[in-house]
């Protein structure tokens, strides 16, 4: 079966986010979870019981906002609200979204 | 799902719910709660729900609108038409059990509004005698639903509401292109505020080579955590706590900190966790002795201790640390020059037993060949050390150094010049176990170094020898030349050249790395190398580096190499830099200042060229194709 071109993650609360395959391979957790021997590789659909929604949204918009500028130099920083913060915070953890991965 | 990497198995639940009494915490005792924001729009949406479905019901119980419908309620007919008609209907007779009880629930909600001191300025304002229909007007004013259809405020046209909808200046909702209207006349009231002085292009362009120059240079966004980090640097004074978030991250946000000069002594609270074993405080300038001291009280089973900027780090500090059961294994000082000759005796004969690192920085005065003599006695544990911007210590105490038997890392960085015969006392002892080495500025340091090196190193893979005036090629070729040692990953001989103002061309000795050693040094380390610095090693020939980084017939290529630097080699021509981008794949950054002979070379994309001697000054951006590049250059 040909892979989709879009994966489609789900919160803890289980709002459904759909997005390009290629924005959310950035985050090597997600690219292990499409990439192994697991459910998500065939049905490209992640869950995630520990993201809620409002803050999975806020990834989402990141993985967006990654891949458009995936190859433009000087890129300006995407607003995070102070209130989501650490939570934010957590999740990227997670995800592995490091800064040595850029 | 698969076990995902930064996932902690001890929560029972593990639901990303942040740290409870951070940030969040403050926020919700400002009533600011992402949570209660979507629960409140929840019902918001529910109730909006409800009525809809109320209203349609009513539309399909009475079947003659038109009777009862009149067009009078001139002053605000657009907001309040569908309730006032729902109103006067009931009242027409038409009154179902239902109707009655809803009727009565908005009559409560009215008295209610009524009772507002919004709804006594509007009544001013408008002389209306129909309380009931203001009333009404400002119940559905107060109250937008995205989604729904309205009447605009201004133009009475029909339009959906949205989240985005703005209220008119009389109340109401506007339409579209009247919002827009409104906003310019908000436009020209912000222009009149002083417009914050931005670097624009110019700016921009500046900050790209800054980054560049930082090597913190990247093609694409920033990552998440990044991003994260630096919003909540902005606004650390908002936070009450971290919470338990993990360790890399807590030091993440304390380097950001103290790049804005931010960690005080209110900000130090929340990097001292009390079951932490390790507090990295990157500058404690505004740190006073007691906030030093809390460090021990709040921490008390500290065991790495890292402080830049220590200014008040002194004797006192020093007193408490030793009063107290903290044995640090790990102590990095920097600048920390309060501390007497006295106390670091004191601190090593009774703290020095469980030392396994220390390292101390911009000390002047005070750490000297006395305190180093005792090292040999008083740490057993001791595998590494650095002593750098040292005033004090002389030959005798890299002697005492040389005592201790134990190290593995080993960094020195003095003021004093020293005899070469000191180091080759120091690799005789130690070179065996050494891991690290590093001689910054050693100008008496000759070719008896490189050859104790070369006899007594064997597990070596960090080698920094630098501003050498004695070394000669010779002995490098003797120090490379089938060295036991497997390949250094790490290399700096910057500088190690001859310095003769009178006839700096010539070199009849051979000082410095010159083309011979560089040739036997890429042939030994090359493979595993991943950083070289070769700074001002200006007689290394052109031959040399197009040996080196060959292409074709017996091309070498360097894997490992991810950063070089040929600052002031005088002989690298646009042909070299393009031979070593080519035979190095994972090359980042390639310095080249002061290299005259390079002119205009491509750079392939992604990787970074630094110090080309144009206007440009840094190229970073090319075409993917490398060969191309060589070609043309060739």
């Amino acid at each position: 079966m040909a892979e989709s071109k879009y994966i489609t993650l789900v919160s803890s609360d289980g709002y459904e986010f759909v997005l390009l395959r290629e924005a959310a391979l950035i985050s090597p957790t997600i690219k292990g979870m499409l990439r192994g021997p697991f459910v998500e590789a065939q049905t490209g659909r992640c869950n995630f019981p520990e993201i809620s929604a409002h803050i999975l949204e806020k990834v989402v918009d990141y993985f967006n906002y990654w891949y458009r500028n995936r190859e433009k130099e000087d890129v300006p920083d995407m607003e995070i609200p102070v209130e989501m913060c650490l939570e934010l915070l957590m999740a990227a953890n997670y995800l592995n979204l490091d800064p040595q991965l850029r | 799902m698969p076990p995902c990497v930064g996932s902690r198995n001890t929560r029972p639940q593990r639901r990303i719910m942040g740290p409870q009494s951070a940030l969040t915490d403050f926020l919700a005792s400002h009533n600011i709660s992402a949570h209660q924001i979507r629960l409140d729009a929840d019902a918001r949406r529910r109730q909006a729900q409800n009525n809809g479905d109320a209203q349609t019901d009513e539309n399909t119980q009475d079947d003659e609108p038109a009777t009862v419908d009149p067009p009078t309620d001139a002053p605000t007919p657009a907001t309040s038409s569908r309730p006032a008609t729902r109103a006067r209907r009931s009242a027409a007779g038409t009154v179902t059990q239902r109707d009655e009880e809803a009727r009565k629930k908005e009559q409560k909600v009215l008295e209610k509004i009524k009772a507002s001191k919004k709804f006594q300025k509007r009544k001013r304002g408008l002389d209306s005698d129909d309380e009931d229909d203001l009333a009404r007007a400002l119940l559905q004013s107060s109250a937008p639903l995205p989604g729904q259809q309205e009447n605009c405020a201004s133009c009475g046209k029909r339009f959906t509401v949205t989240a985005y909808s703005r209220n008119g200046p009389e109340g109401g909702l506007l339409c579209g292109p009247c919002s827009k209207e409104l906003e310019k006349g908000d436009a020209a009231k912000k222009k009149a505020l002083p417009k914050r002085a931005t670097g624009g292009s110019v700016g921009r362009r500046r900050q790209v080579q800054s980054n560049i120059l930082d090597g913190t240079y990247a093609l694409g966004a920033k990552s998440l955590m990044t991003l994260c980090i630096e919003t909540l640097a902005k606004n650390i004074d908002l936070a009450e706590d971290l919470g338990d978030l993990p360790e890399p991250i807590i030091d993440k946000i304390a380097r950001k900190l103290s790049k804005h000069r931010l960690l005080d002594s209110r900000t130090l609270t929340l990097f001292l966790q009390p079951a932490a074993e390790e507090v990295r405080i990157y500058d404690g300038a505004k740190l006073s002795s007691n906030d030093f001291i809390r460090i021990f009280q709040t921490v008390p089973g500290l065991k790495k201790l890292k402080i830049r900027n220590g200014i008040h780090f002194k004797d006192e500090v020093v007193d408490y640390l030793m009063s107290r059961h903290i044995d640090l294994e790990d102590l990095y000082l920097h600048g920390a020059n309060l501390i007497s000759e006295g106390k670091w005796k004191e601190y090593l004969q009774k703290k020095g037993g469980s030392l396994r690192s220390l390292r101390v920085y911009f000390t002047d005065k005070h750490f000297s060949d006395e305190v180093l003599a005792l090292m040999p006695t008083t740490c057993p544990l001791l595998a590494r050390l650095k002593v750098c911007h040292n005033q004090k210590v002389t030959g005798a105490g890299v002697a005492s150094i040389a005592q201790v038997s134990t190290l593995r890392h080993l960094s020195l960085d003095l003021r004093n010049e020293l005899h070469s015969d000191v180091y080759v006392d120091l690799i005789t002892r130690l070179g065996v176990n050494l891991e690290t080495l590093s001689l910054t500025r050693v100008p008496g340091a000759d070719n008896t170094l490189l050859d104790a090196l070369h006899s007594h190193c064997r597990q070596l893979s960090k080698l920094r020898i630098t501003e050498s005036e004695e070394m000669t090629d010779a002995g490098f070729v003797r120090l490379f030349r089938g060295w036991a040692n497997p390949g250094l990953v790490w290399l700096d001989l910057q500088k190690c050249r001859q310095l003769d103002s009178a006839h700096p061309r010539e070199n009849p000795d051979g000082l410095g790395l010159c083309s011979g050693g560089f040739r036997e040094l890429m042939d030994h380390s090359g493979a595993k190398l991943r950083e070289l610095n070769v700074h001002g090693c200006r007689h290394i020939e052109a031959q040399a580096f197009e040996e080196v980084f060959r292409a074709g017939a017996g091309e070498k290529v360097y894997e490992a190499l991810e950063k070089l630097e040929i600052s002031f080699c005088e002989e690298v021509t646009d042909f070299v830099v393009g031979s070593i981008f080519r035979s190095c794949p994972n090359l980042r950054e390639l310095n080249v200042f002061g290299c005259m002979k390079v002119r205009d070379v491509r750079v392939p994309r992604g990787k970074i060229l630094v110090g080309v001697p144009n206007a440009k000054g840094m190229v970073i951006e090319g075409d993917d194709d490398v060969d191309d590049v060589v070609m043309g250059d060739a």
